[in-house]
């Protein structure tokens, strides 16, 4: 398996009077697969693709991308080798969809720099690959949820990076949407993009991931392949809820059973 | 907008601003309300003079101002991501009052030493604000700096309010009352000479930045995953521009609302990226300025206080576009 980012021994905590969020976390990713990273709220999911980022630092750990660490790379080269969206992206001003896709080619700009007729066309590219080439000219505050997430997902496509990571992509979103935006994902990787995505919904990992990583209170569960991730056991633990796995020829979905009330 | 439209709306836009800037230099009370005509200027000696020691310095420093003050609003509005900034935001437009107030009490009445003291005060205040922003532990980049803005404003209006409190009633109070409500009457050459290299440094920064600009206004997390040096390219934007505002905020006196109305304004007519809107409202404010003051110098026979014109009609503008339906501006995050 070729590594794209490994974490080795990471450790992290937002201060020093803090609870460590990620204790002795270490795990691969590989290249050209979509990884999806499961576990139930506040386990270190969002604080682990940060530090992938490079935007928090372990106190104790390496963080490798590309076989080279962070601090071997300048901001914008990291820039130009991993992309973000994130959980929440709240755009204040009204720019319009293409204004707003188009800050993807900053990490190609230096900050005195307009973007040129290369950029736009990229931009325009990304948008077509999105299908979302209608929407360029609609103010980003007037389009629904679903098409919002289109868009943040076309602003990290233009970025052209090696590596997306994807913070709850499909969170909020009804089905259609769902399949749209996993979808974009497993063709990106076909292309050979390294992808990390973040998920409450077992279901969705299960429809758009090559590689599993459940965690569990900041650390590593379990790791692999769907069959040996998937599976009641590990996601009953791991949930604290009655959970079943279903597989039929070909296919594996996961069945929330009711909860047994008490008192 | 598109590019050309854009292009030919600023280009009209520019030519409205010196049509109004040779207007301007040919209206007033002298000879006669509303002005002279021009071949007055070749046969008047004192109507050239006027012209060119008094017209001319104060409407060149009043197009700088409106072009400070509403670049200084647009950008610190995007990167706080708070569409009611504007350049007193982080204390600097109530430093450089104390400032001027102090210099009128203790220090000089020399107009020179005034702004000076006006111009230090207020770029300390800027220093103070962002220091505070520092040590506050608790909050993000955004919420610590209005925080510590506001906490900076509220501290030397309070020193002013003393400061008004000892002064003289007969003859320093007043003066400081008149430096309060803000004018531009008493500008010269040696103030335009004073202010020109801030202005110049705000100006050109802004506009080379101004597509930047809107990547600062996204989340860190995002702005970061995109190469941004956040607090470096926030601090070299906030600092030109705030600094700029001071320095021209010390021989105006305080000038409200044009720093806020303007940017608004602006991304109204021009979208909100600010490759666009920032340079439109530079123009829109050097030119709402210059009228605003040709206003405060024409409408009585006494001078009327800038800074009470631009508040009116400011506040004026800012509810029309409050209640219309075009004033969209998300707050969701």
């Amino acid at each position: 398996m070729d590594k794209m980012l490994t974490l080795e021994s990471v450790y992290f905590s937002y201060s020093e009077e803090d609870p460590v969020v990620l204790a002795d976390l270490s795990l691969d990713i590989p290249a050209g697969k979509v990884t999806a990273i499961l576990g139930p709220n506040g386990t270190g999911k969002t604080t682990m693709l940060h530090i992938m980022l490079g935007l928090l630092k372990p106190f104790q750990g390496v963080v490798t991308v590309a076989g080279k660490s962070h601090k071997d790379y300048s901001k914008r080269e990291l820039s130009q080798l991993i992309g973000l969206v994130p959980q929440f992206e709240s755009i204040p001003f009204n720019f319009s969809v293409i204004e707003y896709v188009l800050l993807g080619r900053s990490p190609y700009l230096n900050p005195f720099q307009l973007p040129g007729d290369l950029d736009l066309e990229i931009t325009e590219k990304a948008l077509k690959e999105a299908g979302i080439s209608h929407l360029a000219e609609k103010p980003v505050t007037e389009i629904s949820g679903g098409e919002r997430q289109l868009v943040h997902i076309s602003r990290v496509l233009t970025q052209k990076t090696k590596i997306l990571l994807l913070d709850e992509p499909t969170a909020h979103l009804d089905l259609e949407n769902q399949n749209r935006i996993l979808s974009l994902l497993k063709r990106m990787a076909a292309h050979g993009v390294t992808t990390v995505i973040t998920t409450h919904d077992p279901n969705a990992a299960i429809f758009a991931a090559d590689h599993f990583v459940l965690m569990n209170q900041g650390n590593i569960a379990a790791e692999g392949e769907l069959g040996e991730v998937i599976t009641t056991e590990n996601l009953s633990m791991i949930y604290k809820t009655p959970i079943r796995v279903e597989r039929t020829t070909g296919y594996t979905m996961v069945v929330m059973d009711k909860m047994e009330e008490h008192g | 907008m598109a590019k050309d439209k854009y292009n030919r709306f600023l280009l009209l836009l520019g030519l409205g601003i010196l049509v109004v800037f040779l207007v301007s230099v040919f209206i007033g009370r002298y000879p006669s309300p509303p002005g002279m005509l021009p071949h007055i200027l070749f046969e008047d000696r004192l109507a050239r003079q006027l012209v060119l020691n008094l017209r001319l310095p104060r409407l060149l420093v009043a197009f700088l101002l409106g072009m400070i003050l509403s670049a200084a609003g647009s950008v610190l509005q995007m990167i706080f991501r708070n569409p009611l900034v504007e350049p007193g935001f982080l204390g600097v437009t109530q430093g450089a009052a104390f400032g001027a107030a102090i210099s009128i009490l203790y220090f000089a009445k020399h107009p020179l030493v005034i702004e000076l003291s006006a111009t230090f005060f207020g770029l300390l205040a800027l220093g103070a604000s962002y220091y505070l922003s520092i040590r506050i532990r608790y909050g993000g980049w955004v919420l610590r700096l209005i925080l510590s803005g506001v906490a900076v404003s509220a501290l030397f209006s309070a020193g002013v309010g003393v400061l008004k409190y000892v002064a003289d009633p007969l003859t320093e109070l007043p003066e400081i009352t008149f430096w309060l409500l803000g004018g531009l009457y008493s500008v010269t050459w040696r103030d335009l000479l004073f202010v020109l290299p801030f202005a110049l440094i705000g100006i050109v920064v802004v506009y080379v930045m101004r597509w930047r600009v809107n990547l600062l206004s996204l989340n860190d997390d995002t702005a970061f995953s995109l190469g941004a040096s956040l607090t470096r390219e926030r601090l070299i934007i906030l600092i030109t521009t705030v600094a700029a505002a001071a320095a021209l905020t010390s021989i105006s006196g305080v000038i409200s609302w044009v720093g806020l109305i303007v940017p608004h304004i602006s991304r109204r007519i021009f979208g909100a990226s600010a490759e666009k809107s920032i340079p439109a409202a530079m123009l829109l404010g050097g030119g709402f300025t210059m009228i605003a003051d040709d206003l405060a110098r024409t409408l009585l026979a006494g001078e009327i206080p800038l800074g009470i014109l631009t508040s009116a009609i400011g506040a004026g503008l800012f509810i029309y576009l409050m209640i219309s339906m075009s004033f969209k501006v998300r707050r969701d995050g």
